[in-house]
């Protein structure tokens, strides 16, 4: 299908706060995306209009309890079987930040078994500094080939997008670590890892979080379903980049997100 | 329901107790001014009607102490870029043909020191609610804080220490900030013995409008509907305004109840809403609730209409059903606004604002006649002239003016400028600010593109001026700086002030924009007291003078008195934002060192200007001769180097401020990550501890791109000195023959990075 033609719902509650960010990268690009309340679209809007859903970042509700978990509660009361739909038939979901913890408390990150988890499997816990931290990451790539949303990318290179976050460090149930760690390496789900100036898997500040084996981004099993910490959409033009008075770049590194989804789109529908 | 006060009857001792009793903060001629107006009406007032006047007539709300000196100095810089100043919640001042940036600046000064997390948080609250009632959309908060030192060892009865406000403080800002979804991109931190008793909270807000959807704060004809939109109103806030005009004493936590609750997450959708309606131009007028809560708003709007109001109390939704008129009326519980909608529009509003899940409610409507009446359940509680209620008293209080004899203390020029040099950067006014700075969102909305941090990537130094891009289609940028040192105001608060313009105006030119307007936020202490109102009026002709001598209007501000405890006043502190136009963003330039073998300059004149300096500070030593201003001087070498940043010659630039040009080359090469060879022999007929450390106004230090050297010094019109060039990884001083400083970019990082970690972890 035509750019023009892909419609990309952008959905959010009270406190959702980056959704302008995000619908303007797909608007820059060409497609038509729309901001999308829940209510709107539980009432009046049918998601199986849309070829893409993007949640994106915030404090849902103000993330008084566990981040993400009153949105993806929301959610999953009114629109359980829609989504489970949108995403067996391919369609991409993302999620950017709050949106990351969201679809991992909907069960649809990282979903090792099946499309959709009855539990979270994993958790977006409350960073290693206890402080909200808003700095520059450095991400290496390392989705083989899998995750739909960053095809654009070479395997390796390394990219900076920003992360603004309390709550970003990735982890599993303590007493499944280490299988579903390896599931994870193993299904081609680790899309992003934290790394340092050199490329080194580094902690502190590199690692924002204190994420398990510096993970900041993942996807499912089919690679449609893509949820990240650090914020693509901050970074589509290269004059948003923190360094851009010393080190020319043609484009933001966040942009290769949004072609690489579009391009997707394109292909399959 | 209401209870009539007998005022009529009361002799003087009873006014000043019935004053004292209601906490209504007025004064006896205050108290016997509305006796009078009641003894003409031939009846007694009600409390609700004693309360209304009691916020009406605060200081908060009428500036009664400061309005004079205000008009006097600040007010009426005639600007083309003026659309809308001074006269409302926030200013509003042209950007480009279609839209308008709209300013509000204010303290929070009272409720931080008692409860910091909340009074913080609510602070970010009410101002982003005077940007939203202009119509616009917040783009960025601003939040200059000065505290007590973070290492005091006691502090007095009934003080909390400066290390948990600072703490509560950040928290506050931070949590109410990123939640809210608004970028804060500047500010300051300052700490100061002066500040222990009182800190000092100052709060701004930027956003942006299309100039047709400017909204005004005022009600258009009768019949119009007054619909309260947001939170519902509860107990938290009675008496903020009372509470914020009166001095600080150990007792104060008592009324910890003045302090308001915050609650970003309503706020976030009311933004939308509110944006939404004024944008399809639903709206006769918009006002937030703030200060006095529906006492102040209603009659503001009305009276600023040439109108007056009816309302019915008894509609208003609220928190708790056991609340009594009087404190439905003058509750400042957070996240409400007050719009006023034509019958017509009405259906649309309620449809818009249930879309976004906000509570609206039509609560009273406007009337022909100037008067406020109040009804609760169908009996009328409340009947004024509005003329008497809003316009109230104006004083021209005593004042007496501070004479600064201008003298220096002579003493022995120390041995060891390293040491010295890394004390400085080490200590907690100089030191990386890396600690605040991330706590806070500065990028969310994707459009910060000079951001607070600058450098090679994780080693970061100060920017001068942030810069945004505020529209989507366009390259033209707002620059926002704030700043003030109070060390220089409380020695000479003249001087001082009008260093605070200096400042903010070379901070601006730093990253190639031109300063546009002003806003100010002027805390002090106790006007009732002939020195500190003096303070007041010396500062205030200050800033006036050097602002209408730029031609930059001051567009937007707040007074805060009353910033004293029995211990003491703060020192002056006139806090300045300046927002600044760059006509594109690509030309802008940071402060970090860029590349090896560009040369390096100097901008302006070194003088023995050393009161108030860091370095004075540091070696105990006093002296009064703060920096002076001249005005002339900063406008002409603000266009040298403006016109040099965009003629693409600058690869870096750093104003010299505090703790002068050691200091200011130490910053640009910690971002950088290179060192520099630096030779201050061309600065003549002083020592060498002065021309390291003299913090003479109107100054900057530039790294010019190699190949372009000769081009800028032929194009730039102004004092310039060629002192070094970047290169290595030492930053060396030296004066002719003798090295003053040697120090490896690392020592330099290392003694500045770690002052606030270490206190805070």
């Amino acid at each position: 299908m035509d750019t023009n033609d892909i419609r990309v719902a952008v959905l959010l509650i009270e406190g959702t706060n980056n959704e302008q960010e995000v619908y303007l990268a797909f608007k820059r690009l060409g497609a038509d995306p729309e901001l999308l309340h829940l209510k709107q679209l539980i009432s009046k809007k049918d998601l199986s209009d849309y070829q893409c859903l993007m949640i994106p970042g915030g404090f849902s509700a103000g993330d008084y309890v566990r981040a993400g978990a009153i949105f993806a509660a929301r959610i999953k009361s009114a629109l359980r079987k829609q989504l489970m739909e949108f995403a067996e038939n391919g369609y991409p979901i993302g999620g950017i930040c709050n949106g990351f913890q969201v679809l991992v408390e909907l069960g649809l990150l990282p979903a090792l078994e099946s499309k959709m988890s009855d539990y979270p499997q994993a958790s977006l816990a409350i960073n290693d500094s206890a402080r909200f931290e808003c700095r520059p990451t450095l991400l290496k790539h390392e989705s083989k080939g899998n995750c739909i949303f960053t095809k654009d990318i070479p395997y390796q290179e390394v990219v900076l997008m920003p992360s603004a976050h309390a709550e970003g460090k990735f982890l599993f149930p303590l007493e499944k670590q280490d299988e579903y760690l390896q599931r994870l390496i193993d299904n081609d789900q680790v899309v992003f890892r934290y790394v340092d100036t050199q490329g080194n898997y580094a902690s502190y500040p590199w690692n924002p979080n204190g994420s398990l084996y510096n993970i900041a981004a993942i996807c499912n099993l089919e690679g449609n379903v893509f949820g990240m910490m650090p914020h693509p959409e901050r970074v589509f033009y290269r004059y948003t980049h923190p360094d851009w008075t010393r080190v020319y770049k043609e484009n933001g590194d966040g942009k290769a997100i949004f072609e690489s989804v579009l391009e997707y789109i394109r292909r399959k529908f | 329901m209401p209870c009539e006060i007998n005022l009529i009857d009361a002799d003087d001792l009873r006014l000043v107790k019935i004053s004292q009793e209601a906490q209504l903060g007025l004064s006896l001629y205050e108290m016997k001014r509305v006796k009078k107006y009641f003894f003409k009406k031939k009846r007694n007032p009600t409390d609700i009607e004693l309360q209304s006047l009691g916020q009406a007539w605060s200081e908060h709300c009428c500036y009664k102490c400061s309005k004079s000196i205000l008009k006097k100095f600040i007010f009426g810089i005639d600007a083309p870029q003026n659309i809308l100043v001074i006269k409302e919640d926030a200013g509003v001042v042209e950007f480009d043909e279609d839209h308008a940036y709209v300013v509000a600046l204010e303290s929070h000064n009272h409720p931080s020191a008692i409860e910091p997390y909340g009074g913080a948080a609510t602070g970010i609250g009410g101002i982003i609610r005077d940007v939203v009632c202009m119509g616009a959309q917040p783009i960025a908060l601003i939040d200059p804080l000065f505290f007590g030192p973070l290492d005091s060892s006691t502090v007095p009865r009934g003080v909390k220490h400066p290390r948990y406000l600072f703490s509560g403080v950040v928290a506050g800002i931070s949590d109410y900030g990123n939640r809210v979804g608004i970028p804060t991109v500047a500010g300051m931190v300052c700490f100061d013995e002066g500040y222990v008793g009182n800190c000092v909270v100052n709060v701004g807000c930027v956003g942006m409008v299309k100039k047709k959807h400017v909204v005004r704060s005022r009600v258009k004809k009768p019949g119009e509907l007054l619909v309260l939109v947001g939170g519902k109103t509860g107990r938290d806030g009675i008496h903020g305004v009372t509470f914020a005009s009166a001095e600080l004493t150990d007792s104060s936590e008592e009324l910890r109840g003045a302090v308001q609750l915050g609650d970003p997450i309503a706020k976030e959708p009311l933004i939308h809403a509110c944006v939404e309606v004024s944008e399809k131009g639903l709206l006769e007028g918009m006002k937030d609730l703030g200060g006095g809560g529906l006492s102040c708003v209603v009659g503001e709007m009305a009276l600023a209409g040439g109108h007056g109001a009816e309302i019915e109390l008894d509609r208003v939704p609220l928190k708790d059903a056991g609340m009594v008129p009087w404190e439905i009326w003058v509750s400042e519980s957070q996240e409400r606004m007050m719009l006023s909608v034509d019958p017509k529009n009405l259906k649309e509003v309620l449809k818009i604002f249930e879309d976004w899940d906000v509570p609206a409610t039509v609560i009273g409507k406007v009337i022909d006649e100037k008067i406020q009446r109040i009804f609760y359940a169908r009996e009328k509680i409340f009947e004024m002239d509005m003329e008497f209620l809003i316009k109230g008293p104006i004083y021209n209080k005593p004042f007496q003016i501070k004479t600064v004899e201008r003298k220096d203390a002579p003493f022995e020029e120390p041995e060891d400028y390293n040491e010295i040099l890394l004390r400085l950067l080490a200590s907690p006014n100089t030191a990386s600010k890396e600690w605040v700075i991330r706590q806070y969102d500065h990028e969310v909305r994707a459009s910060t593109v000079i951001k607070p941090l600058q450098g090679v990537l994780g080693k970061n130094t100060h920017g001068d001026a942030v810069v945004i891009k505020p529209l989507e289609d366009s390259y033209r940028g707002l620059a926002l700086t704030a700043g003030v040192n109070p060390s220089y105001t409380k020695i000479d608060p003249f001087w001082g002030s009008a260093s605070a313009i200096d400042e903010v105006c070379r901070n601006l030119a730093s990253v190639g924009a031109t300063p546009h307007s002003f806003a100010d936020c002027l805390n002090f202490g106790n006007p009732e007291k002939p020195d500190r109102l003096g303070e007041l009026h010396s500062s205030a002709e200050a800033l006036g003078y050097v602002a209408k001598a730029l031609g930059t209007p001051f567009v937007s501000g707040n007074v805060s008195l009353y910033n004293e405890a029995p211990h003491g006043s703060i020192p002056p502190t006139p806090t300045i934002v300046g927002i600044g136009i760059v006509s594109d963003i690509r030309q802008c330039v940071t402060v970090d060192a860029k590349n090896e073998g560009n040369p390096v300059y100097l901008i302006g004149e070194t003088k023995k200007e050393m009161g108030g300096s860091a370095y004075l500070k540091l070696l105990g030593i006093p002296s009064t001769t703060v920096p002076v201003v001249d005005p002339k001087a900063l406008q002409e070498r603000m266009g040298a180097l403006i016109s040099a940043i965009r003629n693409g010659f600058i690869a870096s630039c750093h104003d010299v401020s505090e703790g002068g040009i050691a200091v200011c080359m130490a910053e640009m090469l910690i971002g950088g990550d290179v060192g520099a060879r630096v030779d201050l022999g061309l600065i003549e007929n002083m020592r060498d501890d002065y021309k390291l450390f003299s913090e003479s106004n109107t100054r900057w230090i530039v790294e010019v791109k190699r190949d372009l050297a000769e081009e800028f010094e032929k194009a730039f019109e102004g004092i310039l000195f060629r002192i070094g060039e970047v290169g290595g990884n030492t930053l060396l001083i030296q004066n002719d023959d003798r090295t003053l400083i040697e120090l490896s970019v690392k020592e330099l990082r290392d003694a500045w990075s770690a002052t606030l970690y270490d206190y805070m972890g």
